[in-house]
C-alpha cells in the first residue's frame, strides 16, 4: 500500500487535532478565560494611572504580553492529549515524515491562537481603549498579529515538544520560550504600536518592523522544522 | 588649575570607582571559574585514590 | 574505554591530553600578558574619548562669547595636543567590554558547531564539548554584563536601558542559562544531549537576529546611539591586543575544563567497570 502523500498526511493530522479540540473545547476555553483574567490583572495594574496616561502607546505592548502568556498556556497543552493517551508512540510508528508532524501541530496551534486573539483583541479594546481613538491605520494591526502568531506557533511547537519530557514542564517552556521569542515580540510590538498611535513615520516603522518580524519567522520556523526530526525521535 | 582644565578632567574621579569595579569583578569572575575547575580536579583525584584502594583490595582477595 | 575512537573515513573525536592541551598553558600565559599590556595601553597610550564640549572662561569664571553671542570653545594644551572637550576615562572599560562580549558570542558559535556535530554523529563526546563551550560562554557573558553595567552606570547615569547592545547581551545570558536549566531537568543522557543540542543551535541563530532587530526597529524612546566615527589607530591596537589576549584565555580555560571533564568521565567508566567484576 503506497504511503499517502505528504499533504494528505498533514491534512489528516491537522483535522484530527482540530476535531479533537472542537469536541471538548477544553484548551480554547481555558486559554480564553486565561486571557480574560490577564486583562483583569491589567485593569488592576492600570487603575491608578491618571487620565494623562496615553494608553494607546502602551496598548501594543500590553496586547502582545497578553498573547505571549496565553500562548505559553496553549503550547504547554498542545501535546498533552497525545502524551496522556500514549498516542505519540502510535504516531511515530506510522511511516510518516516527522516534519509533517511538526507542520500539523504548528498549524493547529496557530489556528487556536488566532481564535483566541480574535476574542482577546476586541476584549482588550472594550476594557481599555474605548476612552481613546486609535489612529485610522489601526485595522493594519491584523498583519503583525498574524505574522507574530506564526512565529510563536512555530518556535513554540518545537520547544513544547522538548519540554514535554522534562521535569517542571511549564516553567521550562517559559524559560526557553521567552528569550528566544524576544526579537519577534520586539518587532511586533513596534509594528502594532505604530499603527495604533499613527503619526508621520508610522507606516515606515510599520513596514520595517513587519519585514524584520517576517524575517525572524522565516528563519526560525524553517530551523524548527529542520530540527524537529531530532527532537521527536529522542 | 584653571577652571577650564578642571572642567576637562571633571569626570575622572567620579568615574574611577566604576572603572576599578569593572576590571576587578571581571578578573574575579574568571578566577572563580578557574577555582571551579580546580575543585573538579581535586574531586577526581580523590575518586582515583578510592579506585586504587578498591583495586588493591580486590588483588588482596584474589591472592 | 579507548581514548580516541578512530573510525575509518571519519575524524577522531576531540580528546584531552593532545596537542591542544600542550599549547593551552602557553596560551594562558600569552593571554594574560596580552591583556595586561592592553590594560596599560588603554590607560596610558590610547587617547581618552571626548565628551561634552568645554567653553572658554574668563578670570571670574563666566563663559566668553564672540560677537554673535556663541560660546567660544576652550583650547587647552594637554600632552602636546589642543583639547576642547571633557575627557572621559570611563570609556576605558570599553577596551575590555567589547573583547569579552565578542569572545562570549564566539564561544556560543563553537558550542553550536559541536551541537551540529553531535546531531550528525550522535557521539557523546561532542555533547561534552558543546556543554563546556556553553560554560565558557556563560562565564564571558557574565563578564560582559558586569563591564557593560559599570560602563552604562557611569556613562548614562542609569543602571539599565533597553538599548540594542545591552538587550542582546541580556538575551544571550538568558539563553545560555536556559540551556543549563534544560540540561538539569533531563535525566536520560541521550535525550538530554539531543534536546540540548537543538536548543544550542536555536540559541545561536536567535542571538544575531535579536541584535539586528533591536538595532533596526525604529524607536522614538531609545534612539540607537552610535559612537561617532571610527576608532583611531591607538584605540584599535589596544582593542585588538585585548581581544587576542581574551581569546587565548578563553581557549586555555576551555582546554583546562575539557581535560578535567574527560578525566572525570574516564574515572566514572573505570568505576563502573570495576563494579561489574
Amino acid at each position: 500500500m503506497a504511503t499517502p502523500s505528504t499533504f494528505r498526511q498533514y491534512k489528516t493530522l491537522l483535522v484530527k487535532d482540530v476535531r479533537q479540540e472542537f469536541r471538548t473545547k477544553e484548551m480554547l476555553t481555558s486559554m480564553g478565560i486565561y486571557a480574560l483574567l490577564v486583562l483583569i490583572v491589567y485593569g488592576a495594574a492600570l487603575a491608578q494611572t491618571s487620565n494623562q496616561l496615553d494608553i494607546l502607546q502602551m496598548s501594543g505592548g500590553l496586547l502582545w504580553a497578553l498573547i505571549v502568556f496565553t500562548s505559553l498556556l496553549g503550547l504547554n497543552r498542545s501535546f498533552f492529549a497525545e502524551k496522556e493517551q500514549g498516542c505519540i508512540e502510535g504516531i511515530l510508528l506510522a511511516p510518516l515524515d516527522r516534519s509533517v508532524l511538526f507542520l500539523a501541530k504548528a498549524t493547529s496551534n496557530l489556528l487556536f491562537l488566532i481564535i483566541i486573539e480574535v476574542i482577546a483583541v476586541p476584549l482588550f479594546w472594550f476594557f481599555f481603549l474605548t476612552t481613546t481613538t486609535p489612529a485610522e491605520t489601526f485595522p493594519l494591526m491584523v498583519v503583525p498579529l498574524i505574522v507574530g502568531t506564526i512565529g510563536v506557533a512555530g518556535v513554540g511547537t518545537l520547544l513544547s515538544t522538548i519540554t514535554m519530557n522534562t521535569r517542571g514542564k511549564d516553567v521550562m517552556l517559559a524559560v526557553l520560550f521567552i528569550p528566544l521569542i524576544f526579537p519577534l515580540l520586539y518587532a511586533c510590538v513596534s509594528a502594532t504600536t505604530a499603527v495604533l498611535v499613527g503619526g508621520d513615520t508610522a507606516l515606515n516603522t510599520f513596514m520595517l518592523s513587519l519585514v524584520l518580524a517576517a524575517g525572524y519567522d522565516i528563519i526560525m520556523v524553517l530551523l524548527s522544522w529542520v530540527l524537529y526530526d531530532f527532537v521527536i525521535s529522542a | 588649575m584653571n577652571p577650564v582644565l578642571q572642567e576637562i578632567y571633571s569626570t575622572v574621579i567620579p568615574s574611577a570607582p566604576y572603572i576599578i569595579a569593572a576590571y576587578a569583578l571581571l578578573w574575579v569572575v574568571l578566577l572563580m571559574y578557574v577555582l571551579f575547575v580546580v575543585r573538579g580536579f581535586k574531586k577526581t583525584e580523590k575518586q582515583i585514590a578510592i579506585l586504587e584502594e578498591a583495586l588493591a583490595e580486590k588483588e588482596g582477595l584474589n591472592r | 574505554m579507548p581514548d580516541t575512537k578512530r573510525q575509518p573515513k571519519q575524524r577522531s573525536l576531540p580528546e584531552a591530553g593532545q596537542m591542544a592541551d600542550r599549547v593551552a598553558p602557553f596560551a594562558l600565559i600569552v593571554g594574560i600578558v596580552l591583556t595586561t599590556v592592553g590594560f596599560f595601553l588603554a590607560f596610558f597610550y590610547a587617547a581618552p574619548v571626548n565628551g561634552a564640549e568645554v567653553y572658554a572662561r574668563d578670570a571670574a569664571g563666566n563663559i566668553l562669547r564672540d560677537s554673535a553671542g556663541n560660546a567660544l570653545p576652550a583650547l587647552e594644551e594637554i600632552g602636546g595636543q589642543l583639547v576642547s572637550n571633557v575627557l572621559l576615562i570611563s570609556q576605558k572599560i570599553f577596551y575590555f567590554h567589547m573583547p569579552v562580549a565578542l569572545v562570549s558570542f564566539l564561544a556560543l558559535a563553537v558550542a553550536a558547531f559541536y551541537c551540529v556535530r553531535f546531531l550528525m554523529t550522535k557521539q557523546q563526546r561532542y555533547d561534552t564539548c558543546a556543554r563546556i563551550s556553553m560554560e565558557i560562554a556563560l562565564v564571558f557573558v557574565i563578564c560582559t554584563m558586569i563591564t557593560g553595567e559599570m560602563w552604562t552606570r557611569f556613562e548614562w547615569g542609569v543602571w539599565w536601558t533597553w538599548e540594542p547592545r545591552l538587550t542582546t547581551y541580556l538575551i544571550l545570558m538568558l539563553v545560555v542559562i536556559a540551556y543549563f536549566v534544560l540540561r538539569n531537568a533531563l535525566d536520560d543522557p541521550e535525550r538530554c544531549a539531543t534536546y540540548a543540542a537543538v536548543v544550542g543551535i536555536i540559541a545561536f541563530v536567535d542571538v544575531p537576529i535579536c541584535f539586528m532587530i533591536t538595532r533596526l526597529v525604529p524607536s522614538s524612546v531609545h534612539p540607537v546611539v552610535l559612537r561617532e566615527g571610527g576608532m583611531s589607530a591607538d584605540m584599535g591596537i589596544t582593542l585588538v591586543l585585548v581581544l587576542i589576549g581574551m581569546l587565548c584565555v578563553a581557549f586555555a580555560l576551555y582546554r583546562m575544563r575539557f581535560r578535567q571533564v574527560r578525566m572525570q568521565e574516564r574515572v566514572e567508566a573505570l568505576k563502573a567497570a570495576l563494579d561489574e567484576e
